[in-house]
């Protein structure tokens, strides 16, 4: 806390938070549009119903607004540490699948990766800033990828997408409700005390 | 055993070309090899090489490191940079790798003769990278989703070695792969970038001598955006005539960057961009309205973006679009003026009203029609009259009077406020002062100064001046509260320009006050071609005419005459420039000069041709004075000659034309008994009256001496003759013998000249031709006797008495006059002149005959007797001479005898001793 003190670190912060917002606002719009090329390429409908994709919580939370900061940044970061590792398999199953053949989407899905990485990046500052450090990844090994056959992987893909703008929306507000000054933000116990 | 050493040495030298075989083949062992192996140095450093010797070779030929020779290329390097290090190894060192070039090689002394190569290297000389500087990054978006960036900065110097570049990024927790310039050592592009982390960016170059970094650039790639500016861009018109509605898209998503705007416009024609107020556009947004502008107009927009904040970079600036404003009525009234012609009727004025085609943005839309109301202001009542014109000017005739003319102009919007013009102008309100021009900026000023009352307006007229056309009017209004303006209109340089300034009143008009002017002066198209007007001796008086004002090319500010001689200096003399007429003066009388003129200008003067006179000889009046006073000389003594000539005409006349006598008044004629009856006295004296005659007949006498004798010694014979011819009594006997012969030729001889014919048979008389004198008919006439007969034999006898042999020699011509004789001297008995001969007195000759004798004898004749005396007779001629100053002569005129009783010598004379005794 005393770091967060600072003045440095209150600019560091809301620095973070601010470029944080713009970052997963960039995020939804790439994702919004990847889905769209997504769907496309791979061949299916855009109104199919996914089910919830195993290891990636939900955006869609109860008593948003009573969450502390930190408890917001735990969230968000296993969310997207869960995208992430889902983006590299998606991404290696797609070059697998096409080689070079679709380069564009495996150019977009790259970028979103490298967003997501970035957002990671991001909440893990925030959460130091926070003098809690980042919760290790080991404590949240990522999901094995399943074995699935491929119209399987295509709907999966879709609802890690789904899920990700949906996260991306989330964040944004997120990121917004800890640049307001809430006095109780630390008193919240964190998540990611309890792996 | 010479001879097998010999052979080992062969064996050996063949062995190290062997060996040199293998270090350039790679088949055999070298001998040796240098340590380092291609080494790269850095520029300036020191090195040192090493030259190692196999040990087989060393047991071979007795090779030593003391043998080892080192060479860069074909130069030995000095022995002082050798170091044997043991008998195997040989050490070279550089203390500056500067003077290292490849090949080094190791070489050896084989036999201490003959030198062999052991092993070379080559040596990389360059330097090592420098940190690279100036690193800067920008990201191009270049699709809507595609932003790479590009990063730059500077290498440093030229290492000489083959340096890489590569760029490295990063985020903190994620390492990016290596960006590696193509083809340059100075940019990169990364294809894509992330934004809102911040990425980690520097510059790694690297070389075989070592490695350098550029500071690293901490950076979010968000803040060196350089988006596409925004498309399909929209102008469209609003309800109000002054906006115009701009649309467009942006290419960059909203959630990415929020953008702020530059829009600006111009109006078609124009290059100068206009911009809406950078904060009017400085939030997100996709279209916005501009204001303010001018109806009717068609305007150029553009438009560029940036992120809101600032941070980054603008856009280009988007394609460019146009829009027309919607139209206006007509802001203003279209400037008025008129030309008021009163030249053609006393009563009635020609009215040319004029005005100027609203400017557009003035007249908001088309104009479609103009409408003209003339109100006669002297009567009040009367309707105005309108006229609907569709061109810019009208004529109108009009009554002398005061009117008030209206102008609006009316597109379909609406009408203009109108443009009143009073006519005719009263010029008695105040006028502007001192107009004056300068040219500025390739443009004329026009500068007044104002009256003291307030002034409506100016109006400006000028026109061009020239001589090949008329003066055609422009003008243009001003408002009141100026005092200088430019001429809008095609002013043209070196042309005058006559401007005319008139300030408007709202109930009158100043007079005009005019100016000439030109907005660029230039020398004289040509110069005043010069003549003399009159010309003198000491001056001359030139005379030209001015230039045109289209030759003038500018104010002729002074004119100059040069002239010279032919050899002379060059005299200049300035003229003021409003004569036309110059005298010089002090030139030099009957010179040759050649004048020119020159004609100046601000900007230079030109020459006319040359024009050449010459001075006069003499001055005014001094031929008059020379020759009149000459002429007037000449007529004085002229007619002092006449009048000299007139009072002594008669000396004159019996000078030049001598009395001939007549001879049918002689005594011979009648005397003649052979023809008495025939002689008729008294017929012919009838028919030559004495004293009628005024025939002359010249006797001219050549002889070798001459001498005339003065008529005073003529004048007793005269009065000889005049006796004989006027008394029958004294006949001649010659006169008598030459008729005995011949009645008509004694008529003839017997003149006084009958001596000549005495003299000789070849005395050839001169002719004498009687021609009628004072209508006259002349009688006879008398050709030259031809004849060689003696006359008389008496005469024969006297004639050779008397020497006539002189007749020989000599010539004898008679005139004679006949009644020529001095009347003064008529009543004068003969010998008493006789006695008054004096070879001076001249003044007193009355004497007809002229006489010339040669010698200095003095004789006396018997009329007109003419003797000449030979040599012989000389004495007797000059006694004569002497003594007959003396000399009486007895007359015979007391009784003249009979002719019958005439003795022969008709003469009696006083004879000396010698003397002339007459027959």
């Amino acid at each position: 806390m005393a770091a967060a003190d600072s003045p440095s670190a209150a600019l560091r912060r809301r620095d973070l938070c601010s470029r944080g917002i713009r970052l997963a606002g960039k995020m939804r719009s790439d994702v919004v549009d990847l889905l769209d090329t997504y769907v496309e390429r791979q061949g299916l409908d855009a109104s199919a119903s996914v089910a919830a994709v195993e290891g990636v919580p939900a955006a869609a939370v109860e008593r948003w607004d009573e969450q502390t900061g930190t408890q917001r940044l735990l969230e968000n970061l296993a969310a997207y540490r869960a995208f992430r590792v889902l983006l590299s398999q998606m991404l290696e199953e797609h070059r697998e699948q096409l080689g070079e053949a679709d380069a564009a989407l495996g150019r977009a899905m790259a970028s979103v990766l490298l967003q997501v990485s970035a957002f990671a990046y991001h909440l893990e500052e925030l959460l130091r800033l926070e003098s809690r450090g980042p919760p290790s990844e080991e404590g949240a090994p990522p999901p094995p990828a399943p074995h699935l056959g491929l119209f399987e992987r295509k709907l999966r893909g879709l609802g890690v997408l789904r899920e990700l703008a949906q996260w991306a929306v989330r964040s944004a507000r997120d990121l917004r409700q800890l640049t307001k000054p809430s006095p109780g933000s630390s008193s919240v116990p964190s998540r990611a005390e309890s792996p | 055993m010479f001879s097998g050493w010999n052979w080992v040495a062969h064996g050996l030298y063949l062995l190290l070309n062997f060996c040199s075989l293998e270090v350039s083949g790679g088949l055999v062992q070298s001998c040796g090899h240098i340590i380092p192996e291609s080494p790269v140095l850095a520029l300036g450093s020191n090195f040192t090489a090493l030259c190692i010797l196999n040990e087989s070779c060393l047991d071979f030929g007795n090779i030593y490191a003391n043998q080892i020779i080192w060479k860069i290329k074909n130069r030995v390097v000095p022995k002082e940079q050798y170091r044997e290090i043991n008998r195997t190894v040989s050490s070279v060192t550089f203390n500056d790798t500067s003077s290292l070039a490849t090949p080094l090689t190791c070489n050896i002394l084989a036999d201490g003769q003959i030198e062999q190569n052991i092993y070379g290297i080559a040596v990389t000389i360059g330097l090592p990278p420098e940190k690279p500087k100036n690193l800067s990054c920008i990201v191009h978006q270049v699709l809507k989703l595609t932003y790479p960036m590009t990063c730059t900065w500077n290498p440093g110097r030229h290492t000489f070695l083959d340096t890489h570049f590569r760029l490295k990024y990063r985020w903190p927790q994620e390492n990016f792969p290596d960006c590696i310039p193509k083809d340059v050592n100075n940019s990169c592009t990364i294809p894509d970038v992330q934004f809102f982390v911040n990425l980690e960016v520097w510059v790694e170059a690297a070389n075989a001598l070592g490695k350098a970094e550029s500071d690293p650039l901490v950076l979010d790639p968000i803040e060196i955006v350089k988006p596409l500016p925004p498309h399909n861009l929209s102008v469209n018109s609003g309800i109000l005539p002054t906006v115009l509605k701009l649309a467009w898209e942006n290419r960059i998503s909203g959630a990415l960057m929020k953008l702020k705007f530059n829009i600006r416009y111009r109006t078609i024609g124009d290059t100068n961009w206009m911009q809406v107020p950078p904060e009017d556009t400085a939030s997100p947004r996709t279209s916005f309205s501009v204001q303010g502008l001018r109806p009717y107009t068609e305007y150029v927009f553009s438009i560029r973006c940036m992120k809101e904040d600032g941070v980054g970079y603008w856009s280009d600036w988007s394609e460019e679009k146009t829009g027309v404003t919607t139209e206006d009525k007509p802001s203003k009234g279209p400037p008025i003026w008129r030309i008021i012609d009163a030249s053609r009727s006393p009563a009635f004025w020609t009215v040319h009203l004029m005005w100027k085609a609203l400017e557009p943005f003035e007249a908001n839309g088309i104009i479609l029609q103009y409408e003209v109301t003339v109100r006669a202001k002297s009567s009040p009542s009367s309707p105005p009259e309108k006229y609907d014109v569709n061109t810019t000017n009208l004529t109108l005739k009009l009554p002398n009077g005061t009117y008030e003319v209206t102008l609006i102009a009316r597109n379909r919007v609406g009408a203009s406020p109108p443009s009143v013009l009073l006519i005719p102008a009263t010029n008695s309100k105040a006028p502007v002062k001192n107009v004056r021009t300068l040219p500025k900026d390739g443009k004329l000023w026009v500068g007044w100064t104002a009256p003291n009352s307030y002034v409506l307006k100016y109006v400006i007229e000028w026109c061009l001046v020239s001589n090949s056309s008329d003066c055609i009017i422009e003008w243009q209004n001003e408002p009141g509260n100026v005092q200088g303006t430019y001429l809008k209109g095609d002013i043209k340089p070196f042309k005058c320009y006559l401007i005319t300034v008139y300030s408007l009143y709202a109930d009158g008009q100043g007079s005009g006050q005019s100016v000439k002017a030109y907005l660029q002066q230039d020398r004289p198209s040509k110069g005043p071609t010069v003549q003399t007007k009159k010309v003198g001796k000491a001056e001359a008086v030139l005379t030209w005419n001015h230039l045109t004002v289209d030759e003038q090319n500018g104010f002729i500010r002074s004119y100059t005459i040069f002239y010279k001689t032919v050899d002379g200096n060059e005299t200049a003399v300035t003229v003021d420039p409003s004569k036309t007429e110059y005298t010089l003066s002090s030139l030099t009388s009957d010179t040759l000069y050649t004048v020119r003129m020159m004609a100046y200008t601000d900007e230079g003067g030109r020459s006319g041709p040359d024009f050449t006179f010459t001075t006069q000889k003499f001055g005014k009046g001094e031929i008059e004075a020379i020759v009149v006073p000459v002429c007037l000389a000449f007529l004085l003594i002229v007619l002092l000659g006449v009048l000299f000539c007139f009072n002594k005409r008669d000396l004159i006349k019996k000078h030049i034309w001598p009395i001939v006598p007549d001879p049918s008044k002689s005594n011979i004629a009648q005397w003649s008994p052979q023809v008495p009856a025939k002689h008729n006295f008294s017929s012919k004296d009838q028919m030559y009256p004495e004293g009628s005659f005024t025939d002359v007949s010249v006797v001219e006498i050549e002889a070798d001496d001459k001498k005339s004798f003065s008529e005073q010694d003529l004048k007793p014979f005269d009065l000889l003759k005049k006796e004989k011819s006027t008394s029958e009594g004294h006949s001649s006997g010659i006169g008598g013998s030459s008729c005995m012969s011949s009645p008509r030729q004694s008529v003839s001889d017997s003149d006084e000249g009958e001596t000549a014919q005495n003299t000789s048979s070849t005395v050839q008389y001169s002719t004498v031709v009687l021609n009628g004198y004072r209508d006259q008919t002349p009688v006879q006439v008398f050709s030259r006797s031809e004849s060689t007969q003696p006359l008389l034999d008496s005469e024969e006898r006297s004639e050779d008495h008397s020497g006539g042999a002189d007749s020989t020699s000599q010539r004898q011509q008679y005139f004679k006059q006949n009644g020529g004789q001095d009347e003064t001297n008529t009543d004068r008995p003969c010998f008493e002149r006789t006695k008054q001969i004096t070879p001076t007195n001249e003044g007193d000759l009355v004497g007809f005959a002229q006489l010339q004798i040669s010698g200095q004898s003095s004789q006396l004749l018997g009329l007109g007797l003419q003797k000449n005396t030979q040599e012989a007779a000389l004495p007797d001629v000059l006694q004569t001479s002497i003594e007959g100053q003396t000399v009486r002569p007895e007359t015979v005129e007391g009784n003249p005898p009979s002719v019958d009783e005439m003795p022969k010598s008709y003469l009696p004379q006083t004879v000396r001793q010698g003397g002339y005794m007459p027959q």
